[in-house]
């Protein structure tokens, strides 16, 4: 699971790659988990390429979500596709993470 | 070499010849390797090599051979050897090739202990699949006001999905979806204890929203690995055709009319079970004309996907009854098993796929 990251105003932003499901969740929890370990309040994961998650990679967002509010900071999400937004409101995960339309958005976001 | 074996690293046997070295194979089973000469009394050791895998299959032979006799080599390659050594011997590459080929044995002894353990684990998952499919009912309360029907079609690994159909008390009817996240063994027991929990609140309570608050907070309760239940709980009264349901973060239920046409009915907004500690779901109801046909299903449905990557889709879904409205509940649901692995055709399926048919009947 390739994700690319980078710091921007404080924020870690992790760009998502294209399919999440059970035969790669481990690979992206386990990425994410060397990601977040740091101690970076804030986290942002932008869904720009993402194009199908399962709910096993619904599972690792949620671990994951649940662990940066352990360590006092927020996980936001951005840049859904129409399928992806549609996976989050049905099982009302938009309801527990932040859903932002872009980046930009996001990071603002971060500073309410 | 001669200091490998006074260490004790390698003990050696001899035999004077083929026969003789297959009574010493015999004898000692504890042998790892062989090393013979060509050209032997009574036996060859070309007619060796044919002969030792009979006697003891995992041993590796090493073939001495003169220089540049490559016949015999080719011949003893393919009979098996695994290396040869030349004559005259090199005692340093003898120690080079006899390190290498201990050294694949015991590789090859660890690939067969794991392929024996992966084996073992194999045959306890397919008896867990069964156990899970086992506990779905395949017979259905029958009623002269409503049938019922529903059936999963389970992806290779054990996990996912179930439903569940119960009487409740004043002849009112309990219907159930659920698809647990993520497959395999942790998946599947805890889709087991979800549908304890949905059966035991279901019997407590008419009010399917109360029904998943409970279940919801029993499922928070010892859940470390964030596992979660996507879940639509209906019950329908027949004496006033009235489905109240609720919903976990589940696929929306589609209502077939009599005429063909059919409507997805609203989200209410709830989130999947054992995510939010407290939460309160929401109770939504219907009244269900005579003829009208309820589809719940889960993701596996609308999710499957064909080997261009793309996915079947409420549209397809409901397209299938466009101009066919249902007549009874085991033709839908042969419908959309059809239509789904139709498209899918040869992508592999990779969730559970399940549906649960219900019908108001006309009278």
């Amino acid at each position: 699971m390739d994700i690319s990251s980078e710091i921007r105003e404080h924020v870690l932003v992790a760009n998502i790659g294209e399919r999440i499901d059970g035969s790669n969740a481990l690979d992206f929890q386990n990425a994410l988990s060397a990601l977040i370990d740091d101690g970076k309040r804030d986290v942002i994961l932008d869904f720009e390429n993402l194009k199908y998650i399962s709910s096993a990679g619904l599972r690792v967002i949620l671990m994951t979500a649940k662990s940066v509010q352990r360590q006092g900071g927020r996980l936001m999400v951005c840049s859904l596709s129409e399928s992806v937004r549609e996976v989050f409101k049905i099982s009302g995960f938009d309801r527990i993470i932040p859903v932002e339309d872009s980046q930009e958005d996001a990071i603002a976001a971060t500073k309410s | 070499m001669r200091r490998n074996i006074r260490r004790g690293q390698y003990s050696f046997v001899f035999a004077r010849n083929g026969i003789e070295a297959l009574e010493v194979l015999a004898d000692d089973p504890s042998i790892d390797m062989v090393l013979s000469d060509i050209n032997m009394p009574r036996m060859d050791g070309l007619t060796l090599l044919e002969q030792i895998p009979s006697v003891s299959p995992d041993i590796r032979c090493v073939i001495v051979s003169a220089y540049g006799d490559m016949k015999n080599i080719r011949v003893a390659m393919n009979r098996g050897a695994f290396d040869f050594v030349t004559k005259p011997i090199d005692f340093e590459d003898l120690t080079v090739t006899i390190d290498r080929t201990m050294k694949h044995l015991e590789e090859w002894r660890e690939a067969l202990a794991s392929r024996d353990k992966l084996v073992v684990i194999q045959n306890e998952l397919d008896v867990a699949s069964k156990m899970q499919s086992s506990i779905l009912p395949t017979v259905f309360p029958r009623s002269p006001h409503y049938q019922v029907s529903a059936r999963m079609q389970a992806a290779r690994n054990v996990g996912g999905d179930f439903y569940d159909v119960m009487n409740l008390a004043g002849s009112a009817l309990g219907l159930a979806i659920a698809d647990v996240s993520d497959k395999g063994v942790p998946a599947a027991l805890f889709m087991m204890s979800c549908r304890t929990l949905l059966k035991g609140s279901a019997i407590g309570t008419g009010d399917p929203g109360l029904v998943l608050n409970e279940v919801n907070d029993l499922l928070q309760e010892s859940n470390d690995a964030a596992m979660f239940v996507t879940a639509l709980y209906a019950v329908y009264d027949p004496s006033t055709g009235i489905l109240t349901y609720a919903n976990g973060g589940h696929n929306t239920p589609l209502v077939v009319h009599p005429d063909g046409t059919s409507e997805v009915l609203a989200l209410t907004g709830g989130v999947a079970l054992a995510v939010v500690p407290g939460y309160q779901y929401e109770t939504a109801s219907i009244t269900l004309a005579p003829g009208d046909t309820v589809i719940l299903y889960t993701d596996g449905v609308t999710e499957a996907m064909n080997e261009r990557a793309e996915e079947f889709g409420m549209e397809r879904l409901i397209a299938l009854f466009e101009g066919q409205p249902p007549t009874d509940t085991e033709e839908p649901l042969d419908a959309v098993f059809e239509a789904v692995n139709e498209f899918a055709g040869e992508a592999p399926q990779s969730d559970d796929i399940t549906c649960l048919v219900f019908r108001r009947s006309e009278h």
